[in-house]
């Protein structure tokens, strides 16, 4: 058994492509990615140093038909991880060229991924804002005492992740829609 | 042919039009990948993310049907409306290329 090691990382939902990335440049120094459990906790194992693309899907139908969609992806060449909170994680060793470095080859289909990451879940998230939130910011904001004023600043830190989440992937989302 | 299925695949995207154009025989995912990079010489090759989302997408709208499940692949065929968005699109690259040839 060889050498392995847990780092804690956080990214949002919609930090696919960051978290893509990290997967790649840890197998670039010798460690290979072996699986992420909550709350961020990614494991790897010590590996000859290499060139591997990481990919990121979103496809709660494929999740549902989990052998006929790793059956796709094995048959171009990627290897299934895991699913990890809605997400599939692939990856593909020394890809032949850019191209060949991507799960999806055109933007129509890039956006659809956005469109079911949404659904899934930026909207839920957006319920939850709605719903707990903002209710809980609105009558800790009519108390006083050092209690709620924590519970504020806690709540206003949460609502500052959301916020942050929600304009990146409007961001882009529309550097998409407009490239398209 | 409803609104949504106009808005959707006409003009579709090429991705579309070869997986309809594959689809015209019975055919799983990875059989129209191997297809489309014969038929335009290595050119094109469609990613497994693509096709999926694709390929589902698809089959909601009518436009294909599944057939058979075969060593965990599914087999797809295409229906009358996806031989009739095809055939729209057919004629439409045909008038761009006409097009594009009395420009030139």
């Amino acid at each position: 058994m060889g050498e392995h090691k847990r780092e804690f990382r956080f990214f949002t939902v919609a930090d696919w492509e960051e978290e893509e990335a990290y997967l790649s440049q840890r197998h670039r120094e010798g460690w290979r990615f072996t699986g992420v459990r909550l709350p961020g906790l990614y494991g790897f194992e010590r590996c000859e140093p290499q060139e591997v693309a990481y990919r990121l899907d979103y496809n709660p139908e494929g999740r549902a038909h989990r052998e006929e969609y790793v059956q796709m992806f094995s048959d171009c060449g990627w290897e299934y991880i895991q699913d990890y909170v809605g997400y599939s994680y692939f990856r593909k060793a020394a890809p032949a060229s850019e191209r060949d470095a991507e799960i999806f080859c055109d933007d129509a289909s890039r956006l659809d991924m956005m469109e079911r990451v949404m659904k899934g879940r930026m909207l839920p998230l957006m319920v939850i804002l709605l719903m707990v939130i903002v209710p809980v910011l609105i009558a800790e904001g009519q108390r006083t005492g050092p209690f709620s004023r924590f519970v504020t600043v806690v709540y206003l830190l949460i609502l500052a992740v959301y916020v942050a989440v929600f304009i990146k992937f409007g961001v882009a989302f529309r550097r998409r829609t407009n490239a398209k | 042919m409803d609104a949504h299925i106009r808005k959707v695949y006409v003009p579709m995207t090429e991705t579309g039009f070869y997986i309809l154009l594959c689809l015209r025989r019975e055919q799983h995912g990875y059989g129209i990948v191997q297809q489309v990079k014969e038929l335009t010489h290595g050119e094109i090759c469609l990613s497994p993310g693509t096709m999926y989302g694709s390929l589902s997408k698809m089959e909601k709208d009518g436009l294909i049907r599944f057939v058979r499940e075969e060593e965990k692949r599914r087999i797809y065929r295409i229906t009358p409306l996806g031989t009739e968005v095809l055939d729209l699109e057919m004629k439409r690259i045909e008038r761009l290329y006409e097009t594009m040839k009395e420009a030139r």
